[in-house]
């Protein structure tokens, strides 16, 4: 339920949703490097023979965040907003999100962060519901849902 | 062999918001007696977060579902969203979460309505296409973040939370259905119009000729066909609405408390509407022992309830603990003020 005025584009809303729901990225044949956003040129090495890959069963370590307070046009009901930068503990892929079910004061440098999908931001009460990843500190430690 | 006989649940997973209300608050702000949680049976309620709705409930409860049943996505040849918080009135719930999980292009994907039995009735649908092989494997989610007009008795228990079920051939079942039977009658107990923003339901018309009536019309059908009776049971699991009345209709029925309280999660989050009942089912999964039976009935107003027999197999080890279990939700967290609360559920909400 946020309000607001952001504005969405349909086509790059759709054209990026496999990679927002389901956490796909590119893997670089060559060099190894996971890059989230998936490329289709590694950003490494400059090499074409990449390979996809599915994140979502990956965990991830917290590498850093900030917590901000005079967010955008459209973010107000969702202050204070909260985005980190996670590496996935596998496959080392560093991704910028929002971090959710989490208040400022538990964050942790390191601490351990499982993906999920959540509503990113919304054109108003009309428009459109734009749907993404956000990491949040993971449920349960001990469990067989590991990468 | 009745068609039930060769289908069963292959994984199941659930959600809840890790946001609680204390319902002290609501009974403090609103001038209610300060006996009313306890009268409902209910301290405390789940509260979706501000970026949170019945799909991404819905996702993360499907998710889990397959972490238990171990199935390529691919394979579900069905997704059936039972919700009534829509996140669009026009726009299916059900192709966010088939995307999400992996499950497009070839798949059937609908919303159900049905108040609180939407998804319930997709489980006996499911019966139906799994056992004539038309496909291999349904997803079946209730997931709701349920409105109630502030100050009305709903608000102390209309909560959040999702159940997915994976259900596909017996053989690959963690438990599998036996009979199932359904009792719907057009029954004014509770209904929301186009374009209200919250529900109104008949007061008191909401338990004898609603809740009661159905679930043991349902329930004794369920008998008459398999000439089962309440002491083949180990377990039972009613709709929920709040935490006495699936203990009044099971007395009604001849169950004892202890088959029932197992399956009682009302009283820790509150009534998720289609999730109730089944998130009750979820927690006596991931409690009950091969051989056990368990039965199910979730009710929904408008009025209709379906009654299952459960056999769980031995399977059920195995899948118990691939994903995070009921409890583990249940123990994750975090009380917020009536007024957080307020802002997380569009109670109040800035003037643009």
């Amino acid at each position: 339920m946020s309000g607001g005025t952001v504005r969405i584009i349909i086509p790059p809303s759709w054209r990026t949703r496999i990679h927002r729901y389901r956490l796909t990225a590119t893997k670089c044949r060559k060099c190894g490097v996971t890059l989230y956003p998936p490329a289709s040129i590694c950003r490494h090495c400059g090499s074409r023979e990449i390979e996809q890959v599915e994140l979502v069963n990956e965990r991830a370590r917290l590498l850093t965040w900030t917590v901000i307070y005079n967010v955008m046009e459209g973010f107000e009901n969702r202050k204070p907003l909260i985005i980190g930068i996670v590496e996935t503990v596998e496959s080392k892929a560093r991704i910028l999100a929002p971090l959710t079910d989490v208040l400022p004061n538990e964050l942790r440098q390191g601490m351990l962060m499982e993906p999920v999908v959540r509503r990113v931001r919304e054109e108003g009460e009309a428009g459109l519901i734009h749907y993404g990843v956000a990491f949040r500190p993971v449920l349960v430690t001990e469990t067989s849902k590991t990468s | 062999m009745l068609p039930e006989e060769r289908v069963g649940i292959v994984g199941w997973g659930v959600y809840i918001p890790r946001w609680r209300l204390n319902l002290k608050e609501i009974a403090e702000i609103w001038g209610f007696s300060p006996e009313q949680p306890r009268e409902l049976g209910v301290s405390e309620k789940s509260v979706a977060g501000i970026d949170e709705d019945a799909v991404t409930m819905g996702i993360e409860a499907a998710r889990n579902a397959l972490l238990r049943a171990g199935i390529n996505p691919r394979e579900i040849g069905a997704v059936w969203f039972g919700t009534e918080s829509k996140p669009y009135a026009v726009k299916p719930s059900a192709t966010i979460v088939a995307e999400a999980i992996g499950a497009t292009p070839h798949a059937m994907a609908t919303d159900w309505e049905f108040a609180c039995r939407a998804a319930s009735e997709a489980i006996r649908a499911s019966i139906g296409v799994v056992a004539s092989g038309l496909v291999k494997y349904t997803l079946v989610i209730g997931s709701d973040t349920a409105q109630a007009n502030p100050g009305d008795v709903l608000e102390f228990t209309a909560s959040s939370a999702a159940t997915a079920l994976i259900i596909g051939n017996r053989e690959n079942s963690a438990a599998y259905f036996e009979a199932s039977a359904t009792y719907i009658t057009d029954t004014p107990d509770f209904w929301r119009r186009d374009h209200s923003k919250y529900p109104l339901h008949g007061e008191a018309f909401t338990g004898e000729p609603s809740y009661f009536k159905h679930i043991v019309g349902a329930v004794k059908a369920l008998f008459e066909k398999t000439g089962l009776k309440p002491e083949d049971f180990d377990y039972a699991v009613f709709h929920q609405p709040n935490g006495t009345f699936p203990l009044r209709v099971a007395r009604m029925l001849g169950f004892p408390k202890e088959k029932v309280s197992p399956g009682l999660v009302t009283p820790y989050i509150g009534n998720s509407y289609n999730s109730s009942a089944l998130i009750g089912l979820a927690r006596v999964l991931e409690l009950a022992k091969p051989g056990q039976r368990i039965l199910l009935a979730p009710f929904g107003s408008g009025a209709g309830s379906d009654a299952y027999s459960i056999v769980v197999s031995d399977k059920i080890e195995e899948r118990k603990y691939n994903a995070p279990t009921v409890d583990d939700y249940l123990k994750r967290k975090h009380v917020i003020s009536y007024s957080l609360y307020a802002k997380y559920r569009g109670l109040i909400y800035r003037v643009e």
